[in-house]
């Protein structure tokens, strides 16, 4: 046997390996979406492939087809998990570490009642990022591989045929982006217990506003913009805490702040509850108040 | 199963498609495209939408060689053409089972896209679409296909030919599997349209 042979073979035996784990999400109008078996009654897939949320079916690997019931989606993460009415006999085997430039992976979706493959490499790979709206993901990892109908919410799996993350088109414009599977692991485990991700909530409006350079010098480190307060929600935490509007934000519990997302980035789940320090510019004096972060109430119907 | 002498790497295998891999252009300059030498008689099997109106062709091998070609048959609802040329003493043609062929596995696509000669593409099947009765219908593959693509070899790993590249549908390469192509030129043998009908006696 060549090595050409064995490694077509190795890839056709990943696919095989991680296909029991691809099932089809019928929540659209047009052609199935893909969708992964977490759980042996979970399903995963991409929150933009839910447009309605009764009547939802999967068709898992050996045909069958079984209702499901949204669990909870967040919009933010692109993330969207789904528990099945039956439990299915298998589910996914992921794999752990995380993504390198060059490796070469597969694109798998169930787009129809067959499996379907597509081959690339991660063409970059980097830190932790956030989403335009606001969704933290471990790792940004972007594919060389070519998207198709019914790509998002289907698998990413490596030349072991181990699953390692959601794909998805959704995130970055059309793009070829991967959810890794921790960060899936994170979200759907909230979606589960709590139905939507819990974030933490200030309730304020901000605006980037340039500082004078006698304050700027002041700070450290050295910065020159701060965050302004344009709105203050009725009886919200900041409200509560005594910030006004026109006080500008320059660090929120020790960080520095001069962008929206630089506070968003503060208010993840676990800080709700907690007490933090904000230090604001007033009246061209710096004060310091304590707020307690709350919860962002949940949007009804929001996609 | 056969065992076909291939080096381990893609330069050889590509080397051994290229010897029954042609280029197929009309006399008139209309009609440019891929084709494959089907039998050591000189049959061609082709795209019916890369011979379009022409019935003359001028065939190239990758060696240099040259001959005409003449239209035998143009099937233009499987999208196949066989060509009669004056080729003679190619190899045999080893045929893969596209009925084999699991999503994941890799496959090589050999033409001329944009007329750039003897070019190579790499992918994976994407999927195998199956007819009512459960033969191949036609092969999605993850490979970048151009014009010129058409009517070139879709192989397996192996350099065995599983399928005649013939469209590009969403940027997924689509082809007709070859068990077409051989009901194809088992009709064409037995309705007489072939000059020698007994080399496919089947």
């Amino acid at each position: 046997m060549t090595a050409l042979q064995s490694l077509s073979d190795d890839l056709a035996a990943a696919v095989d390996r991680a296909s029991a784990a691809l099932v089809s999400v019928h929540a659209r109008r047009r052609i199935p979406a893909s969708g992964i078996l977490w759980k042996p009654d979970v399903v995963i897939t991409n929150h933009h492939v839910i447009q309605r949320e009764e009547g939802i079916k999967v068709t898992l690997a050996d045909g069958t087809t079984v209702g499901a019931t949204l669990a909870g989606r967040d919009p933010a993460t692109d993330i969207a998990a789904l528990r099945l009415e039956r439990p299915a006999p298998t589910s996914a085997a992921l794999g752990h570490g995380p993504l390198k430039v060059g490796q070469l992976v597969l694109a798998l979706g169930r787009p129809g009642p067959a499996v379907t493959a597509a081959l690339g490499v991660v063409s970059s790979a980097g830190g932790e990022w956030r989403t335009w709206s606001g969704g933290r993901i471990d790792q940004f990892v972007s594919l060389d591989v070519s998207i198709y109908d019914g790509f998002s919410g289907g698998a990413l799996v490596n030349s072991a045929g181990e699953i390692v993350g959601m794909n998805s088109s959704g995130l970055s414009r059309g793009a070829a982006m991967t959810i890794p599977f921790p960060t899936i692991i994170r979200v759907a485990e909230q979606l589960l217990t709590s139905g939507h991700m819990r974030r933490g909530y200030v309730g304020v409006g901000l605006q980037s506003v340039r500082l004078p350079s006698a304050i700027a010098s002041q700070l450290t480190p050295a910065r020159d913009v701060g965050l302004m307060v344009v709105s203050v929600d009725d009886g919200g935490p900041a409200a509560l805490a005594g910030l006004h509007i026109g006080d500008v934000i320059v660090a929120f519990d020790g960080h520095p702040a001069s962008e929206p997302s630089e506070m968003l980035a503060q208010l993840t789940g676990d800080r709700i509850g907690q007490i933090a320090a904000v230090r604001v510019l007033r009246a061209g004096a710096f004060a310091d108040l304590l707020l307690t972060v709350g919860e962002r109430p949940a949007r009804a119907g929001r996609r | 199963m056969r065992t076909i002498p291939v080096e381990n790497d893609l330069s050889g295998l590509a080397a051994l498609v290229r010897s029954w891999t042609v280029e197929v252009a009309g006399v008139d300059g209309e009609g440019r495209g891929s084709g494959i030498l089907w039998h050591p008689n000189g049959l061609i099997v082709t795209n019916a939408h890369v011979v379009a109106r022409t019935t003359r062709q001028r065939i190239k091998l990758a060696d240099g060689r040259e001959a005409e070609g003449k239209l035998l048959l143009r099937d233009d609802r499987r999208d196949i053409a066989l060509i009669q040329s004056g080729i003679s003493g190619a190899p045999d043609l080893p045929l893969g089972n596209p009925q084999a062929l699991a999503p994941g596995a890799l496959v090589l696509a050999l033409g001329h896209p944009w007329g750039v000669a003897n070019a190579m593409s790499l992918g994976v099947v994407h999927g195998v679409s199956l007819d009512r009765r459960g033969f191949p219908r036609y092969i999605a593959a993850d490979v970048r296909l151009a014009p010129g693509n058409s009517g070139g070899p879709l192989v397996d790993a192996t350099g065995r030919l599983v399928g005649v590249n013939a469209m590009i549908v969403g940027g997924l390469g689509v082809a007709i599997p070859v068990n077409v192509v051989q009901r194809v030129v088992r009709e064409a043998s037995q309705s007489g349209a072939l000059p020698f009908p007994e080399a496919f006696a089947a």
